[in-house]
């Protein structure tokens, strides 16, 4: 509990911070928002042509593309340290969270608001309306797909940018790992055979963020729940864990820094 | 001549510079080894599918090595705009305008020098694999047929990104119009989807724009390297260098004039 009022004072601070910049703030959630539809329209145009991609059609697309834009964007407003935590360990900049009488891990990810999330978090609920899926109880259920699947993605980027404690500098690495959870997560899950597959659900758990969640909105499947469910706390847990034990490796670079 | 010199001793020690770091070079470019493996998976299945060999005038592998070709000139392009409205906000932009040199044709020579491996590295990695998913290409050749092109996409982009930086002069953020100006270019520069596959109507559209010559242009010269095409490819792009590059000094210009650099 005390945790959470913690987290709500950080994430309203954030927020203060982002709209005390209007003309930005609005730039980057406007701009997120038509940059995610120019995206989108690539794929309109592909299934216009093509149709189907083994029985996966637009309104597929429209749905996977939602549920993973909104969980991205959750991420990105709440977790926003979460794309940079390598650079952070990296940098010696874990001084300054270590310094405070709070969870570290915690305190690191949420202290950075990215406000184009906001654009991607609005923007996958407008895909989730116009995929054709739409109806009252499937949004409550696009809700918690968006939890969970924020959870595996927030979790997938713990665990990579945490491996920093051992390799230092590894920014092309989070890079490419972010790129590829991304682009399997949007792309057809009916593309990949089953070798590919598992890869999916555990190397790179792009399908708990894109097709899994996907299949649960459609209509309620306890199998697609659980999956959503295991994978998230186990995801987690691993990324909480191996956190905590490089953390123990950590030297402090003792710069003097000031965080903003 | 000196001028030039100038110049291309500026590219070359940034040429140098950027294989200064091989490890990160080659980091960066292993990204074109998902994508072009996603996108295998894609096309194989919507060529099985249409039970034809050959769409719309591609085979499979002809738009896997126009997509090499595409996501080379894509991922070989350092960020150029963020890195100058960064060089605008934090003021550290006036200690390049001092210089004895013209700014423009400073950054063109820097952004072509820190180019030239970062793509040659996409397309050692992103061939590598297509080579091994499709085969060789059916025009080998073709890569030098389209190399004047590449250098012309390289130059359109320029143009391009930096009028996006210099916005920083007027706005305080840019990274809405690097988002859409990217957007842009996937979408009309086929660079996901090759344009051949657009209904008629966008294609004639797209093919008239920049971004087609930016994306589409060399890459489908790489795969069907004709004459014809390599004059309409080129032809196109001149065009669109000169109405850019006019556009580009007249946006310097009146940037510059807008600048405020505060302390030092």
């Amino acid at each position: 509990m005390k945790e959470l009022k913690f987290l709500l004072a950080v994430w309203k601070a954030n927020m203060l911070s982002a709209i005390e910049y209007r003309a930005s703030f609005l730039s980057q959630v406007i701009g997120m928002m038509v940059n995610n539809f120019m995206y989108f329209v690539i794929w309109i145009i592909f299934f216009d042509r093509f149709k189907d991609v083994r029985g996966w059609e637009l309104s597929d697309m429209y749905l996977t593309f939602g549920v993973l834009a909104s969980s991205f964007g959750l991420v990105s407003m709440l977790f926003g340290n979460a794309f940079n935590l390598s650079d952070i360990i990296s940098k010696g900049r874990l001084d300054y969270y270590l310094s405070f009488p709070r969870p570290v891990l915690l305190h690191t990810v949420a202290s950075r608001m990215i406000a184009s999330g906001m654009g991607d978090f609005t923007y996958g609920f407008i895909s989730y309306a116009l995929s054709g899926y739409f109806t009252w109880d499937g949004l409550l259920r696009f809700v918690l797909a968006t939890l969970l699947a924020a959870v595996v993605f927030a979790a997938f980027l713990i665990l990579i940018q945490s491996l920093a404690f051992w390799l230092g500098i590894m920014s092309n690495f989070s890079a490419l790992a972010l790129n590829a959870m991304l682009t399997f997560g949007i792309y057809p899950i009916t593309l990949f055979d089953n070798y590919a597959k598992v890869i999916l659900f555990t190397l790179i758990p792009a399908a708990l963020m894109g097709a899994v969640p996907a299949e649960f909105i459609r209509g309620f499947k306890w199998q697609a729940l659980t999956e959503l469910l295991v994978g998230a706390m186990a995801f987690l847990f691993i990324a909480i864990f191996v956190f905590r034990l490089g953390l123990k490796r950590y030297e402090s670079g003792s710069a003097i820094q000031v965080e903003v | 001549m000196k001028s030039f010199k100038k110049y291309w001793a500026i590219f070359q020690i940034t040429l140098i510079n950027s294989l200064a770091y091989p490890g990160e070079l080659i980091g960066r470019s292993l990204m074109i080894i998902p994508f072009m493996w996603i996108f295998y998976q894609l096309w194989k299945v919507t060529y099985a599918a249409s039970g034809s060999e050959v769409i719309n005038g591609l085979s499979l592998s002809n738009v896997m090595w126009y997509l090499m070709l595409a996501e080379t000139i894509e991922l070989g392009r350092p960020p150029l705009a963020r890195t100058i409205s960064e060089n605008v906000k934090d003021g550290s932009i006036a200690y390049l305008l001092n210089k004895p040199y013209d700014f423009l044709l400073y950054q063109l020579s820097t952004t072509m020098g820190e180019t030239i491996f970062r793509a040659i590295m996409n397309a050692l990695f992103g061939g590598a694999v297509v080579w091994w998913l499709v085969g060789a290409p059916e025009h080998p050749e073709g890569f030098l047929i389209a190399l004047p092109a590449i250098i012309g996409a390289w130059v359109l982009h320029f143009c391009v990104t930096v009028m996006i930086g210099l916005s920083a002069f007027l706005v305080e953020d840019v990274s809405a119009f690097t988002w859409i100006y990217q957007k842009l270019a996937f979408l009309f520069g086929g660079l996901l989807v090759p344009l051949d596959f657009y209904p008629g109507w966008l294609q004639t559209v797209a093919k008239a724009l920049p971004f087609s010559s930016i994306t589409y242009g060399p890459a489908r010269l790489f795969v069907t390297p004709t004459k014809e095409l390599f004059i309409s490819v080129m032809s196109l792009q001149v065009i669109w260098i000169v109405i850019l590059a006019l556009l580009l000094t007249f946006a310097y210009r009146r940037g510059v004039a807008y600048l405020t650099v505060n302390g030092g």
